[in-house]
């Protein structure tokens, strides 16, 4: 197998960064997320790649939080789109974690399928390629497993690292991978390896009927007590790695100005208010709900798989304590009385 | 903290008993470690035995008083120092009428982050330390300033030295160097608004952020946009803030806000002196900038 | 549930708009004026529509809002008929002939035009609500011989509030096997015709369900009462059709929050029969 030494991982990032922007778990200062390799700083900045996982996901890589779409010059009637955006520069996304790839792979579904094609999403994404860190040792709130997700050979990556102690097993798993590959040509080494076993997970959850199950209890009255401490901040649905809701607004200084997106959250009072002033999801408790539903149900009835990855993120920051895994299980236990 | 915990417990069911109140706010573990330990609502003096006090009830749970602020609950509640002080500015407010409320007053040792807690226990990233939450170590008011009945015995002040120095360590930059400051900060504000929504002196019903005739400030996550949010929100906090500490402390992103509400609390003091925010409760008072008068010698508001 | 694998019929970037110039507005009341668009060159259009379908129509600087998108016999120009509730349609209605603005679409399911021929059509329209039936009843006139009899009713607040009144009052009813009821909610000078709401007026002129279809349009509590007497009346959840509002940004079905269940009304809808409408969290 091929391998990438530890002590050339450098080497390789700045290679890499050379033809692309190449984004990693990355200690920040206070920040925890992915940030790209160029704004590494020795001795401040501190790569994450052992570490089980980082606080933001690597959506902002294919998904910013905040992109143009056109700019406008309006000029009394006269009114012109000047420009348009769409970034086809080469981007690297390096040792993401399974869930996380799960989540860019249901942005894809999300964004790519289903009638429209969102340009500006497949613009970054076909030129994006995938590293991924495979997980040999599921952390305390970890549950990919039971959300589809193989944590080993997580499916959607171009290239699957596999941490072999003292090097990174690299396995190039499609043509894009391949095109990295060849840019590393001189670093990687072959090598015989021995791939670690896995240890097993140390929470069980099960989904298994889940989806199904909550078709029948949109009403159920366990919402009003699940939903009776959140706040409705949107904290998770910002570090979460699949939650793609977006608001487009725009912003004009004089004649010119631009319209962007940027990302929303189901958990917001203003996301679903109409113009009117009404709103079908006024209440605190309808918004929780939609977000649970959304994860669980609603995009596996639409696109086949959940869109929650088992990452585990949303229960790590949420300042009241709302965890999916208790709903999951809350959802499994309750009884429906048709 | 057993011990307190067994009072609280046992005043809310006699509150229950005696049909003095329909719900009582606290805390309740709702996990399997301690550190889930968050907001609870007991309905019933069945729910009472969930109630906790423990080194992780630290969340302000006068904020949950406004999820009942229209309806005509009678409400029992458990708080400590800080949290007291918020239900002093709801009072100020007029959020919540005093005859709703049985406050059960807790003077508080000073409590451990469950946020803290649960990103060690999660395994991301690098291990924090799990002391004293930091918003307790710089606490100037253990004690609840209003209650019904105390429970556990009164705390000394856990703060140290210049409560301000951090503010004045900033003051001493030059203006381009606390510009830069800030922007490093709030550059990477994620604008999930939750130093908001678990602020209890944010207790506006539509939120100037959330107003969209006119949209006031912009939601692009940009550096300006962010600058907007957080100085309008915090400069509206002048006045108001009861220094519980909620908004850093649950910041995804480690903004020291609390460094803008310390800066206000201190200018506030200078200008207008008297009592701090929600410090005591006098019916009928008004924190500074919450009046206005028609002779203000300020010919803007 | 309908198909969800669609078509993509809007140009390769789907939240860029098309620049239209506004050649005619028309005050249909005091808050509604019609707005009717063609491309900056006067030639055509920039998409055609089918019944029901709408369009994303922004004024650039300020923002954009779906709106119902009129179809028309030729498609030479876009018809919008909006109504003035929010920061954009405020804006709207202060603009003038000449100006450009933005539209992209077409966005929708539109109506199931084909699924409806050979029957009696019942619509039930309220305020700015009649804007999507005028298409389906226009189209339903100039293909006359594909439907049974047509029954148009409508409300409003006041006469003034009435929209489209040259066709209510006198293009409609000179159709042929047609029948246009007209009602306000309160009794006002000049006024002759009907006063009451829709709902009441519906179950007294009780238009028979037997191979009818009744569809359906205009504000949330109207919509809930009018699907009530539709019941009483005898009407079956397949036989009644109603569109659906939902908040709006991309038109797309991307960007997340007009859904209910998993349906994307933008895309998937907004036009459902009720029986559809059943099958859905009662979010609607």
């Amino acid at each position: 197998m091929k391998v990438l030494s530890k002590d050339k991982l450098s080497t390789a990032l700045n290679k890499l960064s050379d033809s692309a922007e190449v984004f990693v778990p990355m200690q920040k200062g206070k920040q925890s997320g992915y940030f790209t390799w160029k704004s590494f700083e020795e001795g401040q900045d501190e790569l994450m790649l052992e570490a089980l996982n980082v606080y933001q996901s690597p959506k902002n890589a294919v998904f910013p939080q905040t992109e143009r779409i056109y700019g406008i010059a309006s000029q009394g009637v006269e009114v012109n789109i000047d420009k348009t955006y769409e970034d086809t520069s080469a981007n690297i996304i390096f040792g993401a974690r399974g869930c996380d790839v799960k989540g860019i792979m249901a942005m894809d579904l999300a964004f790519l399928t289903k009638g429209y094609e969102d340009s500006l999403y497949k613009a970054r994404r076909s030129a994006n390629t995938i590293i991924a860190n495979a997980c040999y040792e599921p952390g305390p709130n970890c549950f990919c497993n039971a959300m589809e997700v193989n944590c080993v050979e997580p499916a959607g990556a171009d290239v699957i690292l596999h941490d072999v102690g003292d090097g990174y097993g690299w396995e190039v798993k499609s043509d894009k991978g391949e095109a990295v590959t060849a840019l590393l040509a001189d670093i990687l080494e072959e090598k015989e390896v021995k791939l670690p076993a896995i240890k097993p997970f140390i929470q069980n959850v099960d989904y298994s009927g889940v989806a199904e199950k909550l078709k029948d209890m949109f009403d159920h009255p366990l919402w009003d007590k699940l939903a009776e401490p959140c706040v409705n901040c949107g904290m998770c649905t910002y570090v979460c790695p699949s939650c793609y809701c977006f608001d487009i607004q725009v912003k004009m200084w004089g004649e010119q100005g631009y319209r962007f997106r940027t990302w929303d959250s189901c958990m917001f009072e203003e996301y679903s208010r109409e113009a009117g002033g009404g709103n079908p999801r006024g209440a605190s408790k309808e918004r929780f709900r939609q977000r649970f539903l959304h994860k669980l149900q609603f995009f596996k009835e639409r696109y086949g798989t959940p869109l929650c990855t088992g990452c585990g993120r949303c229960m790590i920051v949420c300042p009241t304590d709302i965890n999916i895994v208790r709903i999951i299980d809350a959802v499994k236990e309750a009884e429906i009385n048709a | 903290m057993k011990e307190i915990t067994k009072k609280i417990q046992e005043i809310a069911a006699r509150l229950f008993a005696e049909d003095k109140i329909d719900i009582f706010l606290a805390w309740a573990q709702q996990g399997e470690h301690e550190f889930h330990t968050n907001s609870y609502v007991a309905r019933s003096a069945e729910d009472v035995k969930n109630i906790v006090f423990n080194e992780y009830s630290i969340y302000n749970v006068s904020n949950s008083l406004l999820k009942f602020r229209d309806s005509q609950e009678r409400i029992g509640i458990a708080v400590k120092g800080c949290d007291s002080r918020g239900i002093v500015r709801l009072l100020e407010d007029l959020q919540i009428k005093r005859d709703r409320l049985y406050i059960v007053g807790i003077p508080c040792p000073g409590l451990k982050d469950p946020l803290a807690a649960a990103r060690n226990y999660g395994g991301f990233s690098r291990k924090e330390e799990e002391g004293l939450a930091w918003k307790c170590l710089d606490c100037i008011q253990p004690n609840p300033v209003i209650y019904d009945e105390l429970v556990g015995t009164e705390q000394t002040p856990r703060q140290q030295g210049d409560r301000f120095a951090k503010v004045k360590e900033l003051e001493q930059m030059s203006a381009d160097e606390r510009y830069k400051f800030w922007e490093d900060t709030i550059s990477s504000c994620i604008r999930c608004y939750a130093c908001r929504q678990v602020c209890v002196a944010c207790d506006c019903r539509t939120c100037i952020f959330d107003e969209m005739k006119p949209q006031w400030v912009g939601r692009e996550n940009s550096t300006s946009d962010n600058m907007m949010y957080h100085l309008v929100k915090h400069a509206h906090m002048a006045g108001r803030c009861i220094e519980c500490g909620e908004c850093e402390r649950v910041c995804p992103v480690n903004i020291p806000l609390m460094l803008l509400n310390k800066k206000l609390i201190q200018d506030v003091g200078l200008l207008y002196g008297g009592p701090e925010a929600g410090m005591q409760y006098v019916e009928g008072s008004k924190p500074p900038l919450s009046v206005y008068r028609e002779n203000d010698p300020d010919d803007f508001l | 549930m309908p198909d969800k694998d669609h078509k993509c019929t809007c140009s390769e970037k789907p939240l860029v708009p098309n620049i239209v110039e506004v050649i005619d507005i028309i005050d249909r009341t005091p808050d509604v004026k019609s707005f009717f668009v063609k491309n900056p060159d006067g030639n055509g259009v920039p998409f055609q529509v089918a019944p029901g379908q709408c369009g994303m129509v922004s004024h650039l600087p300020i923002g954009e809002a779906m709106i119902s998108c009129t179809w028309q016999e030729n498609q030479e120009y876009l018809e919008f008929a909006i109504k003035r509730v929010g920061l954009l349609t405020d804006e709207l209605h202060q603009i003038e002939i000449g100006q450009k603005i933005g539209v992209r679409g077409p966005y929708g399911n539109g109506f199931p035009v084909n699924d409806c021929k050979g029957k009696d059509m019942v619509f039930i329209a309220g305020g700015i609500g009649l804007a999507p039936l005028r298409s389906f009843i226009k189209y339903c006139f100039k293909n006359r011989q594909d439907y049974g009899k047509i029954t148009i009713i409508y409300g409003s607040r006041s006469k003034a509030d009435l929209c489209f009144k040259e066709e209510l009052f006198e293009l409609w009813p000179q159709e042929p096997n047609t029948e246009v009821f007209v009602t306000i909610d309160n009794a006002e000078a000049e006024w002759d015709g009907h006063v009451g709401f829709v709902p009441s007026y519906l179950e007294e002129i009780n238009p028979a369900p037997a191979g009818a279809i009744a569809v359906v349009c205009g504000p949330p509590i109207m919509i809930k009462f009018v699907l009530q007497s539709l019941e009483k009346m005898g009407y079956n959840d397949d036989q009644v059709i109603t569109t659906l509002e939902m908040r709006m940004k991309c038109g797309i079905g991307k960007c997340g929050r007009c859904n209910i269940g998993s349906e994307f009304i933008c895309l998937d809808g907004p036009v459902y029969y009720l029986k559809q409408l059943r099958d859905l969290p009662p979010e609607w």
